[in-house]
C-alpha cells in the first residue's frame, strides 16, 4: 500500500528526516513514535505531498508522490495535530466545507456528513458552533472532517493530545471501527500505550531517523528488554543479601529502598525462584512488584531518553 | 476558490463585531465628518457665520457705518464689546479675533492719515481669520476707500505743490479720481462644484472615511490568512486537492467583495441620509468603486503577506493605513493641508481614490477624464496582487 524508500529531507542546515524507509500493508495501523521534533510531522507531510523529499521515493497505492499529487490527496485523509476547524461555524457547516473541498456532490455530502457525525457520536450537536465544544469533541469533529471523502489511508497526527479519558475512548472506538472496516491508518503519537494498543507495526523515530521498526514483539527482541521483578524486604540485612547473591549473582540490591531487582526472561518462574532463595536466607518479603516489557522501556533502552520529555 | 469565499462570507456574517466595524462604524464616522465639514448647514463650507468682536472707541458716524456694513455680511456676525474685554475673550479662545476702532478714526479719514484700526486675533484659527480678512478689507475699501485715496492725493498735492490754486487741485482730483471707475473689477465665477448639489464636505466625509475604514476592513481580512496559518486550517486546506494559490485568490475575492459591499453601502447611506446625488455619473461611480475596492483589497492581502504573525500584520497594517490616510486626505481634507503634504499625497492610495470621487461628484468630470485614475488604481492593485502571490508562496504556505 505504502512504500517509503530512503527518504531524506532537510530544511536549511537542519536534517529533519534522514534515510527513512518503511512499508505499510493495506488495512494495517502503522505507528510512528517519537518525541516532539523527531521528524514525525515531516514524514506525515511528505506522505501527504505537502513536502517534497530531497531524496528517496514514496509510492502510495502504486503512485509515486512526485508524479501525481492530486490523486494521492484523494486517497489520503489527514487529521492534523491542530484542531483545524472554524470556531464560528457549526459542526455541520465545518464538515460541509471541508468535505466540499473534495468536490463531493452536495446531496451526497450532506448524507455523509450526517453519517460521520453519527460515527463520532456528535449528531445531536451538529448545529452548535465549534467554539461551544469541549476539546475532546473538537478532536472528534477534527477526525470526522477527514473521513468525508472516503479515504483509503487515514493519517492521524497525534489525535489525542489534550483529550480527557472519556473522549479519548470515543476516539479509540472510532479508530478501531475504521480499522475493522479495512482502512489503512498511519498513527503518530508520543503516547506509548496508544501505540501498543493499536499499531500492527511501529517505527520508532529519533532525530529524523528510524531507530527501530517492527511489531511490538520484534521491537522487544531488537531492544533486548526484559521484564523487571522487584521485591521489597521488611528489613535489609547484608548477610541475607550476600546469601541471595551467591545463589543469584545478577540480583541488584538497594539498601535505602530495601529492594532487590532482577531482569527476567520468564517472570512467573523467576518469582518462585527468588522468593524461595529469600525465605531460605531468612529474609521476610514485604511486597512484590513486576513490570512487563513495554514500548516505553523499549524506547528508553533504544534512545536512552524519556519519550515524554 | 468560491468555496473558500463562501466560507469566509459565512464566517464574516457570523461575527457581529466584524459586521459592526465594517458597516456601522463607517456610517457613524461619515455622519460625524459630514457635520464637521459643514455640509449639512446652509453655508458652503461652514455651518454658521464667523463671530467678530468689535470695539468702537471712536463712536463716529464713519465707525458706526463700517460696523453696520460688516454686520450685514452673511459670513460675519458682529458682537460689540469693550477693548479690554474683547482682547481677553480672544486670549481665552472664546472668539477668533476682535476689531478695535480707535478714537480718531473719522479724523484720520478726513485728513488722509493712517486709520487707527487694529485686529487682534488667535493665530491657531487661521480659517476664520482668512474669511474675516477678505470680508473686512473689501468692506472697508468699498465704504471708505474713495475718501482715503482722495484725501491722500490732496495731502500729496499740498506737500509737493504748496502754491497750486484750489481750482487746479480740484481739476486734478476730478480727472484722476473718478468714483467707481478707479477700482479694478474682478468678476468671481465658481466653475467647480456648481453642476450638482452635493457639498464638498459631504464628498470628503464619504470618500475619505469610507476608504480609511475600508483599509482597516481588508487588513482584517488579510490577517485572517495568518490566523488560518496559526490555527492550522491553512495546512488542512493544503491537504485537500485545493491549490495554494486558490487559497490566496479565495481570500482576495472575499476582500474584494467586502470592499465593494462596504463602499456601496457608504454611498447608499450618503444618498439616503444626506441626499448625495449618485446618479451624476453612475458608470464612473461603479468603475471607481470597483477600482478602489480592488486596489484596497490587494493592499490588505499584501500587508498580511508581509507579516509573520497576525499580531505583526495588525501592527504593520495600522501604521501603514494611518500614515496613508493622513497624507492621502482621508483624515483631513487635502486642500487644507500644508503644501509639502499635498505634494507627497500622491504616494498614498487614499489620494487617488479620494481624488477619483472628487472628479465624479465635485468636479463632475466625464468618464474619460476619470479613467486614468481608475486605471492607476487597478494597476496598483495588480502590482500588489503579484507581490502578494510571491510573498504568500514564500512565507505563508511554507511548511
Amino acid at each position: 500500500m505504502i512504500t517509503v524508500r530512503s527518504v531524506s529531507k532537510s530544511f536549511g542546515k537542519i536534517e529533519a528526516v534522514r534515510d527513512v524507509s518503511f512499508k505499510i500493508n493495506r488495512g494495517e495501523i502503522f505507528g510512528i513514535l517519537g518525541p516532539n521534533g523527531a521528524g514525525k510531522s515531516t514524514i506525515v507531510n511528505i506522505l501527504n505531498t505537502l513536502i517534497k523529499p530531497d531524496t528517496g521515493d514514496v509510492i502510495i497505492d502504486g503512485i509515486n508522490i512526485r508524479d501525481d499529487c492530486d490523486t494521492i490527496k484523494l486517497i489520503m485523509g489527514v487529521v492534523p495535530q491542530e484542531i483545524a476547524l472554524y470556531e464560528e461555524l457549526s459542526a455541520f457547516e465545518n464538515m460541509m466545507f471541508w468535505g466540499g473541498l473534495y468536490n463531493i456532490p452536495k446531496h451526497e455530502l450532506r448524507v455523509k456528513v450526517n453519517n460521520t457525525l453519527g460515527i463520532v457520536d456528535l449528531a445531536k450537536r451538529k448545529d452548535d458552533r465549534i467554539k461551544t465544544f469541549s476539546g475532546g469533541m473538537k478532536r472528534r469533529i477534527n477526525i470526522a472532517c477527514s473521513l468525508l471523502h472516503n479515504p483509503r489511508i487515514l493519517v492521524l497526527d497525534e489525535p489525542t493530545v489534550g483529550v480527557d479519558p472519556q473522549n479519548r475512548n470515543h476516539i479509540f472506538e472510532v479508530i478501531e471501527r475504521l480499522h475493522n472496516e479495512g482502512m489503512t491508518i498511519i498513527y503518530t503519537t508520543h503516547y506509548m500505550e496508544e501505540a501498543e494498543r493499536f499499531c500492527d507495526e511501529i517505527a520508532i523515530i529519533d532525530v529524523g531517523h528510524i531507530i527501530a521498526l517492527g511489531t511490538l514483539k520484534e521491537l522487544r527482541k531488537i531492544s533486548d528488554t526484559k521484564d523487571l521483578l522487584t521485591i521489597k524486604l521488611e528489613s535489609f540485612n547484608p548477610e541475607i543479601i550476600s546469601c541471595i547473591r551467591s545463589a543469584i549473582p545478577s540480583v541488584r540490591a538497594d539498601s535505602i529502598t530495601r529492594t532487590l531487582e532482577i531482569d527476567c526472561d520468564n517472570i512467573s518462574n523467576d518469582i518462585s525462584i527468588m522468593t524461595n532463595h529469600i525465605q531460605t536466607a531468612g529474609g521476610v518479603i514485604e511486597r512484590i512488584y513486576t513490570r512487563g516489557t513495554n514500548l516505553e522501556s523499549i524506547y528508553l533502552k533504544l534512545t536512552g531518553k524519556e519519550l515524554r520529555d | 476558490m468560491f468555496k473558500l469565499f463562501k466560507k469566509d462570507l459565512i464566517l464574516f456574517f457570523h461575527d457581529q463585531r466584524s459586521v459592526i466595524l465594517t458597516f456601522l462604524l463607517p456610517v457613524v464616522l461619515i455622519t460625524l465628518f459630514a457635520f464637521a465639514y459643514g455640509s449639512l448647514g446652509g453655508y458652503d463650507g461652514r455651518s454658521e457665520p464667523v463671530k467678530l468682536l468689535v470695539t468702537d472707541l471712536d463712536q463716529s458716524r464713519s465707525s458706526k457705518e463700517i460696523i453696520y456694513k460688516i454686520d450685514s455680511l452673511k459670513d460675519i456676525k458682529t458682537i460689540i464689546s469693550d477693548s479690554t474685554n474683547a482682547k481677553d475673550l480672544v486670549i481665552k479662545g472664546k472668539y477668533a479675533c476682535a476689531l478695535i476702532i480707535f478714537k480718531g478714526f473719522q479724523d484720520s479719514l478726513e485728513t488722509g492719515n493712517s486709520t487707527p484700526v487694529e485686529m487682534v486675533y488667535d493665530r491657531s484659527r487661521e480659517m476664520e481669520i482668512g474669511i474675516l480678512q477678505q470680508n473686512l478689507i473689501s468692506t472697508l475699501m468699498s465704504l471708505k476707500g474713495d475718501i482715503i485715496v482722495k484725501k491722500r492725493i490732496e495731502k500729496y498735492l499740498k506737500s509737493k505743490f504748496p502754491f497750486i490754486d484750489k481750482s487746479t487741485g480740484d481739476d486734478i482730483l476730478k480727472n484722476t479720481f473718478i468714483k467707481d471707475k478707479n477700482r479694478p473689477e474682478i468678476r468671481w465665477t465658481p466653475i467647480v462644484g456648481m453642476k450638482n448639489n452635493t457639498k464638498l464636505g459631504l464628498i470628503q466625509a464619504v470618500a475619505g472615511t469610507s476608504i480609511l475604514m475600508l483599509l482597516f476592513s481588508v487588513a482584517g481580512v488579510g490577517s485572517s490568512i495568518l490566523e488560518e496559518k496559526e490555527n492550522g486550517t491553512i495546512h488542512r486546506l493544503l491537504y485537500s486537492p485545493l491549490k495554494g494559490s486558490a487559497i490566496l485568490y479565495g481570500k482576495m475575492l472575499f476582500a474584494f467583495f467586502i470592499s465593494i459591499l462596504q463602499l456601496t453601502a457608504m454611498f447608499l447611506f450618503a444618498w439616503l441620509i444626506f441626499n448625495m446625488d449618485l446618479s451624476i455619473n453612475f458608470p464612473a461611480l461603479i468603475l471607481m468603486i470597483i477600482a478602489t475596492a480592488f486596489a484596497v483589497s490587494s493592499l490588505g492581502i499584501l500587508l498580511a503577506a508581509l507579516a509573520k504573525t497576525r499580531q505583526q500584520a495588525l501592527n504593520i497594517s495600522t501604521i501603514i493605513i494611518l500614515i496613508m490616510s493622513a497624507i492621502g486626505g482621508s483624515m483631513i481634507p487635502l486642500f487644507i493641508m500644508p503644501a509639502i503634504l499635498q505634494k507627497i499625497a500622491f504616494l498614498s492610495l487614499n489620494y487617488w481614490a479620494i481624488q477619483g470621487f472628487y472628479d465624479i461628484f465635485w468636479r463632475v468630470l466625464p468618464l474619460e477624464e476619470i479613467l486614468p485614475k481608475i486605471a492607476l488604481l487597478i494597476s496598483i492593485g495588480i502590482v500588489m496582487t503579484l507581490a502578494s502571490v510571491q510573498l504568500f508562496k514564500k512565507r505563508i504556505i511554507k511548511l
